[in-house]
């Protein structure tokens, strides 16, 4: 590269060579480190236009402007969706476990009934057998 | 069109899913760079929060259909963006102004000396008075930190057209604001810039 290519690049991408043109970068680099005080010029020459222009406000988001972004995701659609997905796998989730409950209950209380019953025959039978004069035909049928 | 590696690409992904996260990091992310875009472009805060909204509001309609690959999600945003200061630049030129408007700043103070704000302001002004594309390169490529190819893709020119529209910008700043330079003697074009200045044409 020529110290004139080199002069080109710093008043158009000024100081910084990170900015400069990929394809330049490397040349612009070897020239600098043979010719450092020629291209030392040029780059603080372009350096005070980069100050320049560095002193330019940058605006800051307000939270209104934020707020009012974050409310236009929600109306195109993208966040109620997942809050809809969420809110239906919790739905789901919580009818699934209010059947299963009920199921459990169901479950549980046939097999108590029927180890009731079961015990209170066992009981019938056993105070049947003591009794004296009674005929078994007639307590069991 | 080639490849390119996009920094966005699984938060835009994320976004598109509904990810309220991602949508708040997108927000954090790309927020201030098209709110800076818009008030550089157009000078005026309200007009850039409008454009602002509006470029947030298509990036979330599109990212559930983003295909990666193609461009920078940046890129895109950058594209949206600036179509929407063209139709509000379009919008004044049809309404006939000769003078540029004021700009406001709404915003909070930056935290800096006084003498180094009166410097922004005026290189704000200098800024404003450039030739339409002349500060559009600049604000590109010095503001937006966008590469030379991304900003001359989104202006259409060449990188040639784009590097010639730089200088003349940069130039033309030096010269509205060569009372700022160091050393500036009023009345005198500080010998350094007349030197380095000598071999441009």
């Amino acid at each position: 590269m020529k110290v004139e290519r080199f002069q080109e690049l710093a008043e158009a991408f000024g100081a910084d060579m990170r900015r400069w043109p990929a394809t330049d970068r490397a040349a612009a680099e070897a020239l600098r480190l043979a010719e450092p005080v020629m291209t030392g010029q040029l780059l603080l020459h372009a350096a005070r236009t980069d100050a320049l222009l560095h002193t330019s406000a940058t605006p800051q988001v307000s939270m209104a402007l934020r707020d009012r972004v974050m409310a236009s995701a929600t109306a195109a659609g993208l966040s109620p969706r997942r809050v809809q997905w969420i809110a239906g796998r919790i739905a789901w989730l919580s009818g699934a476990g209010w059947a299963a409950a009920a199921c459990a209950g169901v479950v549980f209380g046939l097999n108590l009934t029927t180890q009731l019953t079961a015990d209170q025959q066992v009981d019938a039978v056993l105070y049947q057998a003591t009794l004296d004069g009674v005929d078994d035909t007639e307590v069991l049928g | 069109m080639a490849l390119t590696t996009d920094p966005d690409e699984d938060l835009v992904r994320r976004v598109g899913r509904g990810d309220p996260a991602a949508i708040q990091a997108l927000v954090a992310r790309k927020l201030p760079r098209i709110l800076a875009l818009g008030y550089r472009m157009l000078g005026d805060m309200a007009e850039a929060e409008d454009v602002a909204q509006e470029a947030m509001l298509r990036a979330w309609k599109q990212a559930p259909k983003w295909k990666p690959g193609q461009a920078k999600f940046d890129t895109w945003l950058h594209r949206v963006g600036l179509n929407l200061c063209y139709d509000r630049l379009r919008r004044r030129r049809e309404v006939s102004t000769d003078t540029p408007p004021d700009r406001t700043d709404d915003g909070p103070a930056p935290d800096r000396g006084l003498i180094a704000a009166q410097t922004g302001v005026r290189v704000d002004a200098a800024l404003a008075l450039l030739p339409e594309r002349q500060r559009e390169a600049i604000i590109l490529c010095h503001y937006q930190e966008l590469t030379n190819i991304e900003a001359a893709s989104l202006m259409k020119i060449s990188v040639d057209a784009l590097e010639s529209l730089l200088s003349r910008g940069r130039r033309a700043l030096r010269q509205t604001l060569a009372d700022l330079a160091p050393g500036h003697d009023p009345g005198v074009t500080p010998s350094f810039n007349r030197a380095a200045e000598g071999g441009r044409t």
